[in-house]
């Protein structure tokens, strides 16, 4: 019987895993640890509903509910010093739990400190466009958009951004294959030439590791070269390779290696 | 074989080019010479004036991300060169040491002496291309093969380390593969001794142009304010009054033990920029003379290592993996399956030559990272051509396109 | 009267070259192959570079120009992705005839190490080429010895005769 593969996460999987194996954590210390961080969290506590926060390398991860996003984010760029949002994206856990865990990196010039706000949203939930705030967050929601879907609520000009307008799908989903789904196998020959077209110009040939070495379509064969479309027997008399004719070229003068200088030292 | 004519409709059919307010739309790129790779921009013009700029990406998008979800941590090494391909030691060396931070790895001090050797080179070739394409677009030839005259120098001694030109691969996690060759100290220093004059021959050149400073001068302006908001970092922050440099501000590796000062301005304009450029190569060279001999002491000290030892995570030394029966076992696991991090998710970033590089590596316990996400620089660095570009007007578009450095590789991903 | 002979049979002989047209026009359209400027990713630096200093295109009539309409060979230099595919088409078809097409780089001959659904697998899908340069990026020397053997294959070709279709349509 064939295996069952699930839909919903396609991403590779390591084909072995010990079964007595427990993966490590990355060690998390508390917030009180550190002065900065600790006064942080103490002003965002003071005003919304912190579900957890705790240091993980270098950085403070602060756990908020989602439609606090926009207060917390607020607050901590004109309160607290946090003047950048470096970044902002998902990650897809809707195989797991049917979420998405959203995070917003973010950086204080002053303190020199890096925060990391993150939440959780059910799929198909929108969040709170900070837009507003950043315009950084401007192009970052829309590739989360492209990316996973996940609208923002009150942005501008919510649309594709790295794929083109008229694509099907959201590419970092994992239930979306790495190599695209049929949709993405045709999409350059049906815009280009049409439907009808797919027969002339074929499927892709996604196996890199794929010779034939008696494809004269596809394959060149150094040295043994035969005209395009021809049939390999295997017998070809050996071909050399030079850029020149032999007998020389109207006006144009042949290399001669014998008076060529080969220079040693390229910082003459 | 059947001919077949293509489907393409004329690409403006839906675009009407004369507004009742007399406004014009222009399409520029995706594929202009000037547009440093795949910038499209749709501008709204009034006369020559921009009124609405728009910007479109994702012509270079290649999904290395989702490249990276479906591959283990040391193959996805190689595809981090492609991002920012005139820099790609300084990628490399991102993914590497958020890598390292998720496993809490140690690198040995004469790794990282040469891991900041390959970057300040990198640094500068990266900078050095930035002069020659930037002189290009606003037409000056001669700086164009100046330049790369100069960069063909470094691509040597990078070439002579790792056998690449352009994508080099040259850092792996937990160190670095090789130690440098013997020539490289004295082709760098050969290099960096020439330096002052070349860099003194591209001002000559470019300092007092008319034509470059006009073009230049109160150009392309970013308030401070714009600049933080949209998430801006490198020499395009700097140019506009922060002094905000994640080497000096974040130590990693070994810059804080070399001494180094951090070009800024208050100005916001593209000569600031060109400006801080060009102080900044005269910064990576101390900085590079520095490395030589802080090499040069752990050559003295009998510092050898050149890989992390941490058997769970990093492959033996070639000779072990040869002569010793388990770490050869250790290496075959490492290669076949992958080093599994443990759980957990980390932030790291790095000043690039165009900025700060950012790699969010969530990592579920698998040899493959759940989600990495890469911050590029030069993403928000074309974002903000949205809020820049009203205003300017049409000249103006290629040399702040030339200033503002973005590459599309990382744009994209 | 002292007879001045030049004997034509020697010494630089007849100050007329003999030569058929096709070999005119080959000579001319081989040796002054203006490339189009397509550089899409990493293999156009290399493409630059091969125009630069060191390695100096010029000498090989190659000329960069930045109008598909000036220029007789496209040089498709990195990834060609999906998004971007409908353009190269449209500044294929824009170029007058004689066309030549040099895919370089892994990335544009089969899609390369971005085996993903946003890259074209192959920009010989949309175009004919007529030369691939393998490499990851290929070195700017490639490039050149590619153009090199492009020339010998236009003298190949007979000049008056319109270009058969190549590869795919």
């Amino acid at each position: 019987m064939r295996t069952y593969k699930p839909k919903d996460d396609v991403q590779k999987k390591a084909y072995y895993t010990d079964r007595f194996y427990v993966a490590p954590q990355v060690p998390k210390s508390d917030v009180e640890s550190d002065e900065v961080f600790a006064k942080d969290l103490e002003a965002i506590k003071a005003k919304f509903e912190v579900l957890d926060a705790y240091i993980q390398v270098e950085q403070m991860v602060v756990w908020i509910k989602p439609e606090d996003n926009y207060g917390v984010i607020e607050l901590m760029r004109d309160e607290l010093e946090y003047t950048q949002l470096s970044e902002l994206s998902a990650i897809d856990f809707i195989a797991q739990r049917d979420e998405f865990e959203i995070f917003y990196q973010m950086l204080s010039m002053n303190k020199r400190k890096r925060v990391r706000i993150k939440m959780s949203i059910k799929n198909g939930q929108a969040v709170n466009s900070v837009e507003k705030l950043f315009r950084s967050a401007d192009w970052s929601e829309r590739e989360m958009y492209d990316m996973f879907g996940i609208v923002a609520n009150g942005h501008p000009f919510m649309k594709r951004i790295l794929m083109p307008y008229d694509w099907q799908g959201h590419p970092l989903l994992k239930s979306y294959p790495l190599q695209g789904d049929e949709f993405a196998a045709w999409y350059e020959v049906d815009k280009i030439f049409g439907k009808e077209a797919r027969d002339i110009v074929g499927p892709e040939l996604r196996d890199t590791s794929r010779v034939d070495r008696y494809d004269s379509t596809r394959f060149a064969r150094l040295g043994h070269e035969v005209p395009f479309g021809a049939e390999v027997k295997g017998d070809e008399p050996v071909t050399e390779q030079s850029y020149q004719e032999e007998g020389g070229v109207f006006l144009v003068k042949k290399l001669d290696k014998a008076s060529s200088v080969v220079v040693d030292d390229p910082q003459r | 074989m059947a001919q077949i004519q293509n489907r393409l409709t004329p690409f403006f059919e839906n675009i009407t080019f004369d507004r009742e307010d007399n406004e014009l739309v222009l399409n520029f790129g995706p594929q202009h010479p000037s547009a440093h790779g795949q910038l499209r921009l749709m501008l709204h013009l009034q006369q020559e004036q921009i009124v609405k700029a728009h910007p479109d990406i994702g012509y270079l998008h290649r999904g290395m991300e989702k490249m990276a979800e479906n591959m283990i941590y040391n193959e996805f090494m190689p595809t981090t060169d492609r991002m920012d391909y005139i820099a790609s030691s300084s990628n490399n060396y991102g993914f590497a040491l958020a890598v390292e931070k998720l496993i809490g790895l140690e690198v040995p001090r004469r790794a990282k002496v040469i891991r900041m050797m390959l970057l300040e080179i990198n640094r500068m070739m990266s900078h050095l291309f930035w002069l020659a394409t930037t002189a290009l677009d606003i037409g000056a030839m001669t700086i164009f093969l100046f330049v790369f005259r100069e960069r063909e120098y470094l691509m040597d001694i990078i070439e002579g380390y790792c056998g690449a030109r352009l994508t080099h691969s040259a850092v792996r996690i937990g160190g670095v593969p090789l130690d440098i060759q013997d020539s490289f100290i004295a082709q760098l220093k050969d290099f960096l001794e020439k330096l002052p004059q070349n860099i003194k021959d591209y001002e000559d050149l470019l300092d007092s142009n008319r034509i470059w400073r006009m073009r230049m001068e109160e150009v392309g302006h970013i308030p401070t304010e714009m600049a933080l908001s949209w998430g801006c970092s490198g020499p395009m922050l700097r140019a506009s009054g922060v002094a905000w440099d994640i080497r000096k501000e974040e130590p990693y590796e070994l810059y804080d033990e070399v001494e180094f000062n951090v070009p800024y301005s208050d100005v916001g304009d593209n000569f600031a920029r060109y400006r801080i450029y060009m102080e900044e190569m005269r910064e990576t060279a101390k900085i590079l003379w520095q490395t030589i001999d802080m090499y040069a002491e752990c050559v003295k000290n009998g510092q050898t290592e050149l890989m992390a030892h941490a058997p769970k995570y990093i492959s033996a030394p070639k000779l072990d993996i040869m002569t010793q029966n388990y770490s050869l076992m250790q290496h075959f696991v490492l290669v076949t399956q992958g080093m599994r991090p443990p759980v957990g998710e980390v932030y790291v970033a790095t000043e690039s030559p165009k900025g700060e590089l950012g790699y969010f590596i969530n990592s579920q316990g698998g040899p493959y990272p759940y989600r990495l996400k890469l911050r590029a620089p030069s993403f928000y660095h074309t974002g903000i051509l949205t809020d820049m570009l009203p205003g300017c007007y049409i000249p103006d578009v290629v040399s702040i396109i030339g200033t503002t450095n973005i590459v599309f590789g990382e744009v994209d991903r | 009267m002292a007879q001045h002979k030049i004997n034509y049979t020697q010494d630089g002989g007849l100050p007329v070259a003999l030569t058929t047209i096709d070999k005119v026009a080959n000579w001319g359209r081989s040796n002054s192959l203006w490339a189009m400027t397509y550089g899409l990713a990493c293999c156009g630096i290399e493409m630059m570079a091969a125009g630069a200093s060191r390695y100096d295109f010029d000498r090989f009539g190659t000329i960069f120009r930045a109008s598909p309409r000036q220029s007789d060979v496209m040089i498709v230099a990195g990834t060609l992705t999906k998004k971007h595919s409908e353009f190269i088409k449209r500044l294929y078809d824009q170029m007058t005839e004689p066309r030549w097409v040099i895919s370089m780089g892994s990335c544009a001959n089969t899609g390369g190490m971005f085996n993903t659904y946003a890259t074209v697998q192959g920009v010989d899908r949309i175009i004919p080429v007529d030369l691939y340069l393998p490499g990851c990026a290929p070195r700017p020397e490639t490039l050149q010895y590619g153009v090199m053997l492009l020339q010998k294959k236009i003298r190949a070709n007979k000049a008056g005769r319109a270009q058969k279709s190549k590869r795919l349509m």
